[in-house]
């Protein structure tokens, strides 16, 4: 038995066991909300996680829940379970700020698929969850509702652009989290607050009512706990979508039985340059720690030389910033002085790019995808470090827009923007921890759509290992 | 494939309708230029017969168990 299972906290437990706890009315909707609106209470002051707190809602919502559960009426598997998501999915009527002064008060006229699948199988609103101003910013900053802090170490950053996925997660406020990965957003957070974080494939969940940030490179995903609750989610959110004519058609995996699955025998891949390059030293020695776990399960571990990973970061960048430009080129002209400064330099730089430079961008994708894919034939997934140092502090990567702050967050990103090129899957677990309490984690990749070797592999990781079971004090 | 000077991204900008002052062209430059010089070696190199679309028949038909 886990010991998460004989908590008296309801909130200190993973999305899984909790929605079990409910079905099986070891714990009421209420408990489990009011034990997380406590942690709330709590953590807020420390942490500027959550963009807005709906108490007294979520806790009518919870009583609705209770006494539909009593009358045998079951809305699904996460039924009467409370969630708060990044500030940039549409729910109908309610504000949706983007993290942005500009969107300070628009209220959101439909609800956006990913959220709607959630709702549909039970799932109650807390509020909703800080960001990065238009999920443009890998710290954790925002200029205009101050930084969200790692619960782990409140004087150093979160990663971004889902902060207040990562940080609420991590301080057990939520069971789980949607954030958004267009260049490292949802991995970042995960890697600095050390919980479980799924960039999925592009196409694999729809994007319908999500805030556009690049719509070549944005995708959906959540932030747990555990690879098994990221699973979960997954295959409550993914499969073909209306609305969104980019997601997927075609059966949704089974990934719930996939994280059951042992991975002896699995052969995963070591990059032999550009991840391992330049590691700040306790992070490489936790990369050799988890390869050296992952080995103990039975996976053989090869090397592998992949393409250069300079061009395709590179590649990155002028697709992300042309199309966040001309998303944001009506306000650019309009309301320029409402962004914050980094926001503004950032969406300034897509204008740079000619036409002809970002197709050639565009159509370097299939080539470069196919190299990537010949490369790995011979892997069922690829292990790197999602960033190369753990967290910094707020202070020193409070950079704002000064002239090297591009670069800062180039060399931050570097890890995660051939991924989000390629449009590939990455998980990415928490893996260790350093001397002075920073959590690190690490990524897995994956082949397009194959976020269940993915998954299998976190599960398997976090059965002989207990870095995602730590928190915060 | 060079990167762009501050002059060329103004005059870009410009055409684009959103004018940016000197200065800001300055630090665009500075701030982009990274990614045209690590793109270069593809630039003007890709084949007449490409699409953005091929990446989504490279994602369809990609085998999702590794071979052995």
């Amino acid at each position: 038995m886990n010991i998460h299972q004989t908590t008296t906290e309801p909130a200190l437990l993973s999305l899984t066991e909790v929605a079990r706890a409910i079905a099986g009315k070891r714990f009421s909707s209420r408990e489990v909300t009011q034990s997380c609106l406590d942690r709330i209470a709590q953590w807020q002051p420390r942490l500027n996680a959550f963009m807005a707190i709906e108490g007294d809602e979520a806790l009518a919502a919870a009583d609705a829940a209770d006494a539909a559960l009593a009358k045998g009426h079951v809305k699904g598997v996460l039924h009467g379970v409370p969630l708060a998501h990044k500030d940039m999915y549409y729910e109908a009527g309610k504000v949706v700020t983007c993290g942005s002064k500009i969107r300070r008060d628009f209220v959101a006229t439909t609800t956006s698929t990913a959220l709607q699948r959630l709702k549909d199988v039970g799932t109650i609103r807390l509020g909703s969850l800080q960001m990065a101003e238009f999920a443009y910013g890998p710290t954790g900053h925002n200029s205009h509702y101050g930084a969200v802090h790692n619960p782990f170490a409140v004087d150093h950053i979160t990663g971004g652009s889902s902060s207040g996925s990562g940080s609420a997660v991590a301080a057990r406020l939520t069971f789980a989290a949607l954030g958004s990965d267009t260049g490292g957003s949802i991995r970042m957070p995960a890697h600095f607050c050390g919980v479980t974080g799924l960039k999925t494939t592009w196409g694999r969940i729809s994007r319908a009512g999500a805030m556009p940030l690049s719509q070549s490179l944005d995708t959906v995903g959540p932030l747990a706990r555990t690879s098994e609750d990221c699973a979960l989610l997954l295959g409550l959110m993914a499969g073909a979508d209306p609305e969104d004519p980019t997601a997927i058609a075609g059966p949704v995996p089974d990934y719930a039985t996939a994280v059951r699955e042992p991975i002896r025998g699995l052969r995963i891949g070591v990059p032999t340059a550009f991840y391992v390059d330049d590691l700040d030293a306790e992070v490489a020695k936790i990369l050799d720690e988890t390869i050296a776990a992952l080995r103990g399960q039975g996976a053989d571990i090869v090397q592998v030389e992949l393409p250069d990973q300079r061009q395709l970061t590179a590649a990155c960048q002028l697709v992300l910033a042309t199309e966040a430009a001309a998303f944001h080129k009506r306000w650019l002209i309009e309301r320029p002085q409402d962004y914050g400064p980094q926001v503004l330099m950032r969406l300034q730089n897509g204008l740079a790019i000619p036409g002809v430079t970002y197709l050639e961008a565009l159509r370097w994708r299939g080539p470069a995808l196919a190299a990537h894919n010949a490369a790995v034939a011979g892997v069922d997934a690829m292990i790197a470090p999602v960033a190369p140092v753990p967290a910094p502090t707020i202070a020193e990567s409070d950079i704002g827009n000064s002239p090297d702050a591009e670069s800062v967050i180039q060399r931050l990103t570097r890890f995660t923007r051939p991924v989000n090129y390629l449009g590939l899957p990455s998980l990415s677990i928490p893996a260790g921890f350093t001397k002075g309490g920073l959590p690190v984690g690490m990524q897995l990749i994956g082949r397009s759509f194959d976020e269940a070797m993915l998954l299998r592999i976190g599960a398997a990781f976090q059965r002989v290992t207990d870095f995602h079971d730590r928190v915060p004090v | 494939m060079t990167r762009p000077s501050p002059k060329e991204i103004k005059a870009v900008a410009d055409v684009a309708g959103v004018p940016v002052s000197a200065e800001v062209a300055a630090r665009i430059a500075n701030s982009i230029g990274p990614a045209f010089e690590g793109f270069a070696p593809v630039a003007g190199t890709l084949p007449f017969d490409l699409e953005p679309a091929t990446f989504l028949l490279v994602q369809a038909v990609t085998p999702i168990k590794a071979a052995k």
